[in-house]
């Protein structure tokens, strides 16, 4: 925090500074250059810096100049400021990247990138460097050399940033069940807004009943599990911190204890896709029961309702355990069984998930016909401990365990009538 | 993010030789155009200049013709101070604004390359960046360049679901390293959804993508088979006359494969031959020669800089019982602060991104111990 204070004073007093300078070349050299304006377009359509008022004749030399004799940002160029602590090295900056084009009696550089809110923008305009009458197309080869040359055009330009009233909050952490396995594996964070990624880890606390807080419980991914909308993330507990068999673990020990309760609590400091904070945090408690090493198997399910014919009543499945949110949304489908070695055709509709992960159900969208029908379940669905269909989540191969199952899906059949 | 010795040694062989015929063969299938990257994660070179770019948001492997392979004159030496501010100032942004998401070095030109986001959000765009010996950044165009693609398959779980009428699939994988290693790209990558580990090896030039290998290893610090864990970083190497990968997970087990078992569907279990300790995640692993013999470089986010003489990885004990700290390959910790991003320029020099004073990641050129 001290660091962000330094460095935005550190920014302030160059851009004062830069600001002072501009003043100073502006009054010095009203008379020679009052006839140059430098304009900034930022709307949606179009991001560009424009110099108004170059003379005809150094236009046509800059239009009629093999472009590769240019070096434009000898001539035009737009700096991006970067924000870097007082007495902090400060190696010279590039100008932003992007295309110079003659338009319109207009020198018009167009940046790679939108302006991002709350930067500051410095647009430097050499009009010594143009050729014609104030100098010759040479100069626009090398560096300013003379004093003599009149300096540069100065304008400064910043976006506003957005409002930091908060926006964006935490929607729902899954599993929503309030009892959990001793070896628990996911937790997914769902957001109202898009999020910002880097650094998650810091606005995620684990705490155990007593409000201490648990060490490194997750598995820390420079990557960062964030689906494509950026609006869920989920987080792993550290596999090898899940407690195992009967032998607890000895250097750090397991996240979890049976009986225990715990708080997954998100910090407000973390900030939304705009650079916002949250509206505020969001704590989930939970208790903690036995370690589940038994895999999901759809047998044990109760299709509870299945609905006529005719109807579009939903199809419903009671699972005897929450299953994890985001693969029981994806791994289950209906099929209709095909008649007479037809292939089966998938029933679209909508799913819901419900009774704290517990429940699932179908909606189709069109009626129910008679026939024959299977529940197909891929078998790498996993329930809250990450157990897969036929196979535990630890499971020990060198023990010569042998794998039951290599299907990749299960099904269970029912029927319409 | 790699490439080992011997590797480079015969991809400079071949040119040298004037193999045309080869160089023809690595880019025949490549189409002129833009790539349209979705987004840009991990960067590792292959032989004559190409350079393979994970895009995890488009689950795609896209392999570029940089053209980048004239050697650098001289011995070359990349040091370019506060990189991060010079990119976003390049980019037009805040430094707090980019992402520097990984280092690869061109081992023909010597010169480094960035896959940097500008921006934090879902709309972040992806940009690739040299850095030549200037220390000035510039962005590699992308807008024409000979390219390839290779998509990674959905998970074969999707089949169950089809498309449908969802239209949006939350599930990605982020890859979590690539790097190329004798005609095949290699992959490891974690879902967002399922916790599956896989490793891919992909035919370079790209034909048909296959499914990924699940991997299982034993994790020695947690004395139990630690199924399905996500490989953090990895290297191509030799033992014997075997084509390994030495793959290092969080909590830092070292775990050696063949690159033959990473068949379709296969699952496999890698040798644990070292514990190199906890509460530590491996963030670049290199392999280089010295006086003749080989070694390893590990970077680390809590434990510093490891170097392994990779002689004694023939013949390592496999580690099957439960370790306390450290076990397996002697290592000897390297004084290098702060680094984040690491890769081999030569068998003298790797190049870095580390942290500097207030904020600053800078590129240095480092002596290899």
């Amino acid at each position: 925090m001290g660091n962000r204070d330094a460095s935005t004073l550190g920014l302030q007093l160059r851009r004062a500074l830069g600001m002072a300078l501009a003043v100073l070349f502006l009054c010095a050299g009203s008379i020679a250059r009052a006839q140059y304006t430098i304009r900034w377009v930022s709307d949606p359509a179009s991001t560009a810096v424009e110099v108004q008022g170059i003379p005809r004749d150094a236009m046509a030399a800059l239009e009629s100049a093999p472009p590769a004799t240019i070096v434009w940002p000898q001539l035009f160029a737009v700096y991006a400021e970067q924000a870097i602590d007082p007495g902090a090295p400060m190696p010279p900056m590039p100008p932003i990247a992007g295309t110079w084009k003659i338009a319109r009696g207009k020198l018009r550089f167009e940046p790679r990138f939108p302006f991002t809110r709350g930067v500051a923008y410095r647009a430097e305009f050499w009009p010594g460097r143009l050729p014609g009458p104030l100098g010759s197309p040479a100069q626009l080869l090398g560096p300013m050399v003379s004093g003599r040359q009149p300096g540069p055009v100065i304008s400064f330009f910043e976006l506003p940033r957005d409002k930091e009233t908060p926006m964006t909050g935490v929607m729902q952490i899954y599993p929503s069940a309030e009892l959990l396995p001793e070896n628990q594996l996911k937790f997914y964070v769902h957001f109202s807004g898009p999020m910002s990624r880097g650094g998650i880890y810091e606005h995620v606390q684990l705490r155990d009943g007593s409000g201490k807080e648990i060490e490194l419980p997750f598995l820390e991914l420079d990557e960062e599990l964030w689906d494509p909308t950026m609006t869920r993330v989920t987080l792993l507990i550290d596999p090898g911190r899940i407690k195992r068999g009967v032998k607890p673990l000895e250097d750090i020990g397991p996240v979890f204890a049976e009986g225990q309760s715990y708080t997954l609590a998100i910090k407000p400091t973390w900030r939304d896709a705009s650079g916002r904070p949250l509206r505020g945090g969001f704590e989930k408690t939970f208790r903690v029961g036995p370690a589940d090493r038994t895999p999901p198997d759809p047998k044990r399910w109760k299709l509870s309702y299945v609905p006529p014919a005719g109807t579009q009543g939903p199809l419903m499945v009671h699972f005897d355990e929450p299953m994890d949110r985001a693969l029981a949304l994806r791994l289950i489908a209906v099929h209709r069984v095909g008649k007479a070695g037809a292939k089966s055709s998938r029933v679209d509709g909508e799913i819901v998930l419900d009774e704290q992960e517990r429940r699932w159900m179908l909606m189709p969208l069109g009626p129910w016909t008679p026939g024959a029908y299977r529940l197909v379940v891929a078998t790498t669905i996993e329930d809250l401990a990450g157990n897969n269909i036929g196979k535990t989540f630890d499971v020990e191969l060198a023990a010569g365990a042998k794998r039951p199952l290599t299907a990749s899906s299960v099904s269970v059949a029912f029927e319409v009538k | 993010m790699k490439n080992t010795p011997k590797l480079l040694a015969l991809s400079v062989l071949a040119c040298a030789l004037g193999a045309a015929g080869a160089r023809a063969g690595l880019t025949a299938g490549m189409k002129e155009g833009n790539p349209a990257l979705k987004s840009i994660n991990q960067l590792a070179f292959g032989p004559e200049g190409v350079l393979f770019i994970a895009d995890t948001k488009a689950a795609a492997i896209v392999a570029i013709a940089t053209g980048d392979t004239r050697p650098a004159s001289g011995a070359a030496m990349i040091k370019a101070e506060a990189i991060n501010r010079k990119i976003a100032a390049l980019l037009g942004t805040a430094a707090d604004q980019i992402v520097i998401e990984d280092l690869a070095v061109n081992p023909l030109s010597r010169a480094a390359y960035l896959a940097v986001s500008r921006g934090r959000g879902p709309d972040a765009s992806p940009v690739l960046v040299r850095v030549k010996a200037d220390g000035q950044p510039e962005i590699v165009a992308l807008e024409h360049v000979n390219f390839s693609r290779a998509a990674l398959p959905d998970a074969p779980d999707d089949a169950v679901m089809g498309a449908g009428k969802r239209a949006r699939n939350p599930r990605l994988e982020a890859i979590t390293d690539i790097a190329y290693a004798e005609g095949r790209v290699v992959v490891a990558g974690l879902s967002n959804e399922e916790f599956a580990s896989t490793l891919r090896a992909i035919a370079f030039p790209f034909e048909k993508v296959e499914r990924g290998t699940a991997v299982e290893i034993y994790h020695g610090a947690h004395g139990a088979y630690e199924t399905r864990a996500p490989v953090r970083t990895f290297v191509p190497y030799k033992v014997g006359q075997e084509s390994h990968l030495l793959a290092a997970y969080t909590c830092t087990p070292l775990v050696q494969f063949a690159l033959s078992e990473l068949k379709p569907g296969a699952k496999i279990q890698g040798k644990t031959i070292a514990e190199f300790g906890n509460r530590n995640r491996p963030l670049d692993i290199i392999v280089y020669q010295k006086d003749g013999q080989d070694f390893l470089l590990l970077a680390n986010s809590a434990r510093g800089v490891m170097k392994v003489a990779a002689e004694q990885i023939t013949g390592a004990t496999p580690i099957t019982a439960k370790v306390a700290d450290t076990k397996g390959l002697a290592f000897e910790k390297i004084d290098w602060a702060g680094v984040n991003q690491l890769d081999r320029l030569d068998n003298r020099y790797a190049v870095v991104v580390r942290a500097g004073q207030g904020g600053a990641q800078n590129i240095e050129t480092l002596a290899l111990p």
